[in-house]
């Protein structure tokens, strides 16, 4: 799901790379700081606690945080998640994968029909915030509303899949989606339109939150939502803060998923990441119970290093986005495969790792596969040895057999002004030269950096600095969004514009076995297949680091998503 | 100079720039460290071979590896690296400065010649013509005074198609802004030249407007121009580390002060050297020009000093 998206964490910095807009699938986050001591999830968590009541800070850098469940990219676990309940969610704890679980719904889903077909089957006595009960018809009605043109921006796995879902304009105008039955109240059936294995997954996106059945009409609607979660805004501040108080209607015995411990969450936005830091490094009494939900840039994390308590109050993720290097196989010599492998050799990641973040161990593992971290049936396999500098001897003896014996001259690498994205790419730059390939950057804010990666242009960049955060933790989510032919331009995120019909039917093959392990071994047959055409080279799995004041407690990341918690957070008095 | 004389000849206005330089201590002390970094700018890549550093190469043995910051005392000076590393990426800080200092100089001069060639010109033929010709000058001249320049220039560094070389671009748009300011003074000075006798006399003589403007006027605007083009200069070269610092100016890697400094704001509580270094040798370069303009004007301006000679 998620990019971390407006609601969460991710914000502002996750756009170094391909952000997340909406892209059909994806989200990711370049993620660009990241990482801290060695601790992963643990160095600075904190201990359990079950202690209810306070009031909990979040500090987010972006000015808006939208509850719409259509229009979000939130991950399972962040701020829509305090909100909103969808029909499955993420139990996510220290240093474990996220685990599907079934959060409205009494499972995770149940296929026939060979994965075409996925029934659930809500929990009995659910309300929302305004008393009313969750019906069946009130998923259904959240996601035919997310069809409607003006609440777009979501994620659209769930509108690729559906059957009948194309050309579809919401139920205001369109009438219902036929491809979504509810035979009673409990009782919801999906028709997709191919067999896909990950329906599951797909249901904890944000539009499987439901809204009840004719609301939502209204533009804003993500200011006051009707809550089905722990909490409900209470007041909404454009720009400035929200105030999250309790929803009395939500119990906790109906959900395994919200710890939901403090009596309060306020979202302060528009606090800029540096000062964040700053802030919570200092833990001044206010600042306490607050923590931050961007990323400790590296001069920061230097900062913090030195300062006993607050690197206590550091957590890092073990792993996180797979940060990449985009090669243009659709331009001049780009096209060739041995010039695009000589690029495996050339690039030097130890100095990408020192660039993103000061050390290799905060910055993260040196990626050689495309499956990330902690996402099942991954492989660990290297099919281009180098040492971590790089080997630019190899990297100008393929050039030369690829018949370019004098090198490259002349390509344009985008990479993105948001987070440290223009020193990375300068400590590529620098290594590419010695491999006698000269690049020049061409820096573009984030809204033009996407631009260009989710449209073909007819100018076209020639190599690109980005960056990948599954949205859920499949295989799936790291490689189709990527390198499937359907995800080149029109909001996708295939910056390599790779497009091989094998792997597009491997793809496809894949996404429709329904048996987990056989999925995974498939899409770690596609990794290694994908890798051997070498669209892009894989740098770090980015390490992302966070920072809490001294009384807040449950602050942890697990295994997959590289962002904190929120659902398990609360605060001592 | 004095109202009725008539112009002195041009060498001995080398020779009064020299001595005025000369007789002013301040003056002297910014012609030298002017001399000094001019030095350092026009031989970086000599002086840079030298050392055996260039700005580009990463050098991560200059790192520490436990947190990226320099490695050993003040920002990790050293034999090898007279003035330390940048944090991060181990590239060596004099070689960014010295060749910082050829983008400072380069945009620096080259924007203010820019701006004394058009001031000059404008200037000179709004005060000597007159008329609506005058009018329109001063306005468009006011105009761009008032203009929102800086916000203007970001907005056309975000915009400009990056086949535009970054540094042509600077030069030109800095330069642009500029003119204003010179030609106002110029024009002050040719309206006070105009009503003299040798330019009457010349006029008197049948002498067309173009040959009395280059033959009469400009021989003597060479002062005040001298002055303000070196008290133009530091502001360029500071508009230049403006822009950079905040992301529009010369893209990188080339090396560039303000970027330097603000790549090194973040590093103020851990590795202050990477803010001193360049943020020394930016106020060295505008103290200089400033001291150096001063000096110049109160040795060419009639109104400081020689008051009364009017």
């Amino acid at each position: 799901m998620t990019h971390p998206e407006t609601t969460g964490p991710l914000l502002g910095r996750r756009s170094v790379l391909l952000g997340s807009v909406l892209a059909g699938l994806g989200a990711s986050s370049f993620l660009a700081a990241c990482g801290a001591n060695e601790q992963s999830s643990s160095g600075g968590a904190t201990s359990s606690s079950t202690q209810t009541g306070g009031t909990l800070t979040i500090l987010v850098e972006q000015t808006t945080t939208n509850f719409d469940p259509a229009k979000s990219q939130s991950l399972a676990i962040t701020s829509l998640g305090l909100v909103h309940r969808r029909l499955t969610s993420w139990k996510v704890t220290s240093g474990e994968p996220a685990e599907l679980v079934a959060d409205l719904a009494t499972d995770t889903g149940t296929p026939s029909d060979g994965g075409r077909t996925w029934t659930f089957t809500l929990k009995d006595g659910l309300t929302f915030s305004d008393g009313t009960p969750i019906r069946a018809a009130d998923v259904k009605w959240g996601l035919e509303r997310s069809f409607t043109p003006a609440f777009s921006g979501g994620l659209t796995y769930h509108k690729d899949l559906l059957a009948g879902a194309a050309g579809y304009g919401g139920p205001f105008e369109g009438g219902a989606l036929d491809s979504i039955a509810t035979p009673d109240d409990r009782t919801i059936v999906f028709t997709l339109a191919r067999p896909y294995g990950d329906w599951g997954w797909v249901a904890s996106t944000p539009a499987f939150s439901p809204v009840p059945e004719g609301k939502g009409a209204e533009a804003d609607y993500g200011q006051h939502p009707v809550a089905s979660g722990p909490y409900a805004v209470k007041t909404y501040q454009q720009g400035v803060r929200i105030e999250l108080a309790r929803n009395t209607h939500w119990t906790k015995d109906s959900d395994d998923v919200r710890a939901a411990l403090p009596d309060t969450v306020l979202i302060s936005m528009g606090q800029a990441a540096d000062v964040v830091s700053q802030r919570l490094a200092a833990d001044s009494s206010a600042d306490q119970t607050a923590f931050g939900a961007s990323f400790v840039s590296p001069a920061q994390l230097v900062q913090v290093s030195q300062n006993p308590s607050a690197k206590d109050r550091l957590v890092t993720s073990s792993s996180g986005a797979l940060a990449f290097l985009s090669l243009n196989t659709t331009r001049g010599v780009l096209g060739d495969v041995k010039v695009r492998q000589a690029f495996q050799y050339a690039v030097d990641k130890s100095a990408f790792q020192i660039a993103t973040a000061g050390t290799a161990e905060l910055a993260g593992k040196i990626a050689t596969t495309l499956i990330t971290d902690g996402i099942a049936g991954r492989e660990d396999f290297d099919l281009y040895t180098a040492p971590p500098e790089g080997d630019p001897a190899k990297a100008k003896e393929l050039l030369a057999a690829a018949g370019h014996p004098q090198g490259l001259t002349g390509l344009k690498l985008l990479v993105s002004q948001d987070g440290n994205g223009p020193a990375q790419a300068q400590a590529l730059q620098a290594s590419l030269a010695k491999a006698g390939i000269a690049v020049d950057l061409l820096v573009q804010d984030s809204d033009a950096y996407y631009a260009a990666i989710n449209a073909v242009n007819p100018e076209e960049y020639d190599l690109a600095l980005a960056s990948w955060q599954p949205d859920f933790p499949s295989a799936n989510a790291n490689l189709q969004p990527l390198f499937a032919t359907s995800a080149i331009g029109n909001g996708g995120y295939n910056s390599a514009r790779y497009s091989n019909p094998a792997v597009d039917a491997a793809i496809e093959a894949a996404q429709a076995t329904v048996d987990a392990d056989e999925a995974g071994k498939a899409w770690a047959a596609i990794d290694r297949q994908v890798m051997t055409d070498s669209p892009v080279v894989p740098l770090i799995y980015t390490r992302n680091s966070f920072l809490r004041g001294s009384k807040v407690t449950n602050f942890f990341i697990g295994a997959f998503p590289a962002y904190p918690n929120y659902l398990a957070v609360g605060v001592t008095a | 100079m004095t109202p009725a004389a008539p112009p002195p000849p041009r060498t001995s206005f080398g020779s009064a720039l020299v001595r005025a330089v000369r007789d002013d201590r301040a003056a002297t002390i910014g012609a030298l460290v002017i001399a000094a970094l001019l030095l350092l700018a026009l031989l970086a890549p000599v002086i840079t071979r030298i050392t055996g550093q260039d700005p580009y190469t990463y050098d991560a043995s200059a790192l520490d590896p436990g947190s990226g910051l320099p490695q050993g005392a003040l920002g990790g000076i050293s034999g090898t690296h007279w003035l330390g590393v940048e944090p991060l990426t181990g590239r060596d800080l004099f070689a960014i400065v010295a060749h910082g200092a050829r983008t400072s100089f380069l945009i620096g001069v080259l924007a203010t010649a820019v701006s004394v060639v058009l001031g000059v010109a404008l200037g000179a033929s709004a005060g000597y013509l007159g008329g609506w010709w005058d009018r329109v000058v001063g306005w468009v001249g006011d105009v761009i005074f008032g203009f929102p320049y800086l916000v203007f220039m970001v907005a056309l560094g975000a915009v400009a198609p990056p086949s535009i070389p970054r540094q042509v671009l600077l030069i030109v748009v800095i330069g642009f802004f500029g003119w204003p300011r010179v030609a106002r003074v110029v024009r002050s000075a040719t309206l006070g030249l105009a009503r003299r006798d040798f330019v009457r006399a010349a006029q008197a003589m049948g002498s067309p407007p173009w040959r009395t403007i280059t033959r009469r006027l400009l021989p003597n605007l060479w002062g005040p121009v001298v002055v303000i083009a070196t008290l133009s200069i530091p502001e360029r070269i500071g508009l230049e580390a403006a822009l950079s610092f905040l992301g529009v100016g010369v893209r990188p890697p080339t090396p560039s002060w303000g970027r330097s400094i603000s790549d090194a704001i973040g590093w103020v509580q851990t590795d202050p050297m990477f803010l001193v270094v360049p943020g020394v040798a930016l106020f060295l370069a505008t103290m200089a020009f400033n001291l150096l303009g001063d000096g110049l004007r109160d040795a060419l301006d009639p109104r400081t000093a020689r008051q009364g000679a009017r």
